[in-house]
């Protein structure tokens, strides 16, 4: 799969990422405007509407934010375009200010958002539960299982926003969000982009005292008529036998539960529900009302058994249910075939066709000693010369340091184990704000740039007007790395490649009122090490930037230029094994000769940044082909 | 096309084109009318950490991951990864690796503190897994792929050597096509040249405990 498949006339049979399926939904429902702010597991959303958007004539932003980003579908929208944004689910945090407001106002062009969860929290802060948003905020849900339905869905899902007015949530979670399959694409049918006449009278989407009130009471009559379509919605299927066993199951779950029933050899009556705001209630409690038993599954909270149980008290109040009230399911980490097939064959007393727990147990036996492969930085990358700088300069100083989201948070993982705090985007200044009130030692906060321009800003604004006593050290590496390498606002350029104006991070910082700014460059760690403990050792606020372009980013632009990259290789004639390359340095490239017990640098791995040259005092590492220092 | 169900579990380490493996192969499925699905892993670990790719082949699959002790075949494009994600396997199932180890830095950092520490080798791999299945099989797909030109088509020579099993039903067509549409132009030759010798390597490591292709 690739552009071309996207960009491909139907109707054709493809196999593509549920991601771009979206995304192909989106195109054939003649989406107008995109904007989004990368986070994984929807990343490739917002990458493969960057691919297509000037094909298409895509009106698109790489925002700076997730809240910027729905703001700026909302406005496209209440205009009259189609707009779409994706986020995960703890970005919806971020954007819920405006999400419950947008419920409120309503919208007049469909307008959809993506909200996708992490269950096992695979690369996110929480594994929170996205769904109670729906209901908090009385907007309109859809879950998809897998690529093809999450294509419908998205395709669907602006004729409903439009119908009623109501930006539409299109809910999914990893496993969904990263499963191929194929998808049965339609026919693309673009209008070309043109502008649309403003045409609501002044204060229609102005929400506040009277006018609040009075969209409050039209969106609760407008949730009756969505739960009325929903009742007969193509998206909530009955399947199954006639049994008197039953099965609820939505998104990822389901595809866990189908399989359970097949590797169990039951045929229970299923009912796999699509629309999860408003619930058709009436279709739930019309498929229990025969059953003795019913299973539900769906990963995190509750949401669904909870409701359902209602349901049952008055539809069949003799149903026993089955799912995590029970104690059979969990509310933590991602469900998979082989836990719904155990919790069935508990609920219904079967015999497992496959002794699970034997197979586990073998293999945490085979296993012991494997070591582990934590992920860490990569080869050449500036994090990990920042992160030795950092704990260079500070050695024999007490610190506390507050870090932030990107590559860098790994830093807290073995063996690297540096880092005090994480809770969310741009919280490290926050939280050394406060934690320079409360102990003595140094503070340190640390943050990536794209991390800095989404929530940094008002923690260093804060952090100025107080005066606080801490040192913030951003990394700047030009991309938004983690989420596969982004244009940010310190990018030249935003989705399609198109140009767009950089932000020059140090006027930003100077501009805010930071005076003591000190700018290193990481790969130089002898002088990025004395100027970082300098500026270390003065009272705050202060910052320093530690700019370097991210490893994976520099080294695809060498390749596009065809520039050689040249890795280096050690000397083991001058290797005297002080192991200062691998000490607190521990790139992956490096590793030990289990006879020589000297460095050896493995060719195919090493990007040629030369710290760990810097860091040898013999000498011994040396570009692999010229034979000069690295 | 209606097929026998088939499950494989792609293994390595990030960086190694694991996703552009399974984009591959999927579109091969797909090429020749076989539904194939796959459950990924994109996000944090881009380099340097373990990634698996569950890939399922089978008209009634829906679940993108493979239960324990579900996978007919690991494919393993680095060789510790091959026994860390042992549990997928099946009794008696099919073990392709990698002879290649990228020694994590928590293993290295150990040598460190401990100058008697000895590295986890392919062999001791390869010991482990046989009390499991006695079809392991290893190639050395670095070497291979350097031979071509091109190290980075290590992944299309684990899949020239997966591609021979008799039980994988995908036309050669399909998969040759796959890769033309996949790769980037310029690496097209190299890939084929890649899939032609990672086949050939089969012949002589794999086909000897498992049925191949003719």
């Amino acid at each position: 799969m690739g552009v071309s498949d996207l960009t491909k006339d139907g109707p054709a049979k493809v196999f593509m990422l549920c991601n771009e399926a979206i995304v192909r939904g989106a195109v054939e429902a003649d989406v107008k405007v995109v904007s989004a702010y990368p986070g994984s597991p929807t990343s490739e959303i917002l990458d493969s509407f960057s691919s297509v958007a000037n094909h298409f004539d895509i009106s698109m932003e790489i925002s700076s934010n997730e809240k910027v980003a729905l703001e700026t579908c909302a406005g496209a929208s209440m205009a009259g375009l189609r707009s779409m944004t994706s986020m995960k689910s703890v970005g919806l945090n971020v954007a819920s200010d405006s999400f419950f407001s947008l419920s409120y106002t309503g919208v007049k062009g469909g307008m959809v958002i993506v909200v996708a969860d992490d269950p096992q929290a695979h690369s996110s802060q929480t594994e929170q539960d996205g769904r109670p948003y729906a209901p908090s905020a009385y907007i309109p849900m859809l879950e998809p299982s897998d690529a093809d339905e999450a294509y419908r869905m998205s395709r669907a899902a602006f004729g409903i926003s439009e119908k009623h007015g109501a930006p539409v949530m299109l809910h999914t979670s990893t496993r969904v969000n990263h499963q191929s399959g194929m998808v049965k694409m339609g026919k693309v049918a673009r209008t070309p982009f043109r502008r649309v006449r403003w045409d609501h009278p002044p204060g229609r989407f102005v929400t506040v005292a009277d006018s609040a009130r009075s969209f409050k009471a039209s969106l609760l009559e407008r949730t009756k008529r969505i739960e009325e379509d929903f009742a007969k919605s193509e998206f909530n299927v009955v399947s199954g036998e006639d049994s008197d066993i039953g099965m609820i199951a939505s998104g990822a779950g389901y595809n866990y539960a189908f399989d359970a029933t097949r590797i169990l050899g039951i045929h229970p009556a299923v009912l796999k529900l699509g629309t999860t705001y408003p619930l058709p209630k009436g279709l739930i409690a019309e498929f229990i009302s025969n059953l003795s038993t019913l299973m539900v599954v769906e990963e995190l909270s509750p949401y669904l058994e909870t409701q359902i149980t209602a349901i049952a008290k008055d539809a069949n109040p003799q149903l026993r249910i089955f799912g995590k009230a029970s104690g059979h399911l969990s509310e933590a980490l991602e469900y998979n075939p082989n836990i719904i097939t155990e919790a069935f064959a508990k609920v219904l007393g079967l015999k497992l066709p496959v002794d699970y727990a034997r197979i586990l147990r073998r293999a945490k036996e085979l296993k012991r000693g494997l070591p582990e492969r934590w992920p860490t930085f990569c080869p050449g990358c500036p994090h990990r010369a920042t992160l030795h700088a950092l704990r260079q300069a500070m050695k024999g100083r007490k610190h506390v340091l507050a870090t932030d989201i990107g590559c860098y948070s790994m830093s807290f993982l073995p063996p690297v184990e540096y880092g005090d705090t994480l809770l969310s985007m741009g919280a490290c200044m926050g939280v050394a704000a406060g934690i320079q009130y409360a102990i003595e030692e140094k503070v340190i906060a640390m943050i990536g740039d794209s991390t800095f321009y989404h929530a940094g800003l008002p923690g260093l604004v804060n952090a100025v007007h107080h005066e606080d006593d801490l040192t913030l050290v951003i990394l700047d590496n030009e991309v938004t790395a983690m989420t596969g390498q982004q244009p940010n606002p310190g990018s030249d350029i935003t989705a399609g490649m198109k140009p767009a104006k950089r932000l020059v991070l140090e006027n930003v910082v100077r501009g805010f009122g930071i005076e003591d700014l000190t700018i290193v460059d990481p790969y130089d760690i002898e002088v990025a090490t004395s100027k970082m403990s300098e500026a270390l050792s003065r009272k705050g606020p202060n910052v320093i930037i530690s700019r370097r372009a991210c490893a994976l980013h520099s080294d695809r632009q060498k390749r596009r230029r065809g520039e050689e990259i040249v890795p280096n290789t050690v000397d083991e004639t001058a290797c005297q094994r002080p192991y200062a390359c691998v000490r607190e340095f521990n790139c992956p490239a490096i590793s030990i000769d289990d006879d020589s017990r000297k460095a050896q640098i493995a060719q195919e791995l090493c990007d040629g940044c030369g710290v760990c040259a810097r860091l040898c005092p013999f000498d011994s590492i040396k570009k692999t082909r010229e034979g000069e220092r690295g | 096309m209606t097929v026998k169900e088939f499950n494989i579990l792609m293994c390595g380490v990030g960086g190694q084109g694991l996703v552009m493996l399974s984009k591959v192969i999927g579109d091969a499925c797909a090429r020749a009318g076989i539904r194939a699905i796959t459950g990924e892993q994109h996000g944090l670990s881009q380099r340097s950490g373990s990634i698996n790719i569950h890939l399922r082949i089978g008209e009634q699959i829906r679940s993108p991951l493979i239960p324990v002790g579900g996978a007919d075949v690991i494919l393993a494009l680095e060789a510790l990864e091959a026994l860390r994600c042992v549990e997928y396997l099946r009794d008696d199932g099919i073990v392709i690796m990698n002879s290649r180890v990228q020694h994590p830095v928590w293993e290295t950092e150990s040598h460190v503190k401990d100058e008697k520490a000895k590295s986890f080798s392919a062999e001791d791999v390869k010991t482990r897994l046989l009390r499991v299945t006695d079809k392991v099989a290893a190639l050395n797909a670095l070497d291979i792929a350097k031979s071509v030109g091109n190290p980075l088509t290590e992944n299309i020579v684990m899949l020239g050597a997966l591609s021979t099993l008799e039980d994988l039903w995908v036309p050669e067509g399909a998969v040759v096509e796959a890769i033309r549409i996949n790769v980037p132009k310029k690496a097209i030759d190299v890939n084929l040249r890649a899939l032609k010798l990672g086949k050939g390597a089969a012949h002589s490591d794999l086909c000897n405990v498992v049925k191949c292709k003719e």
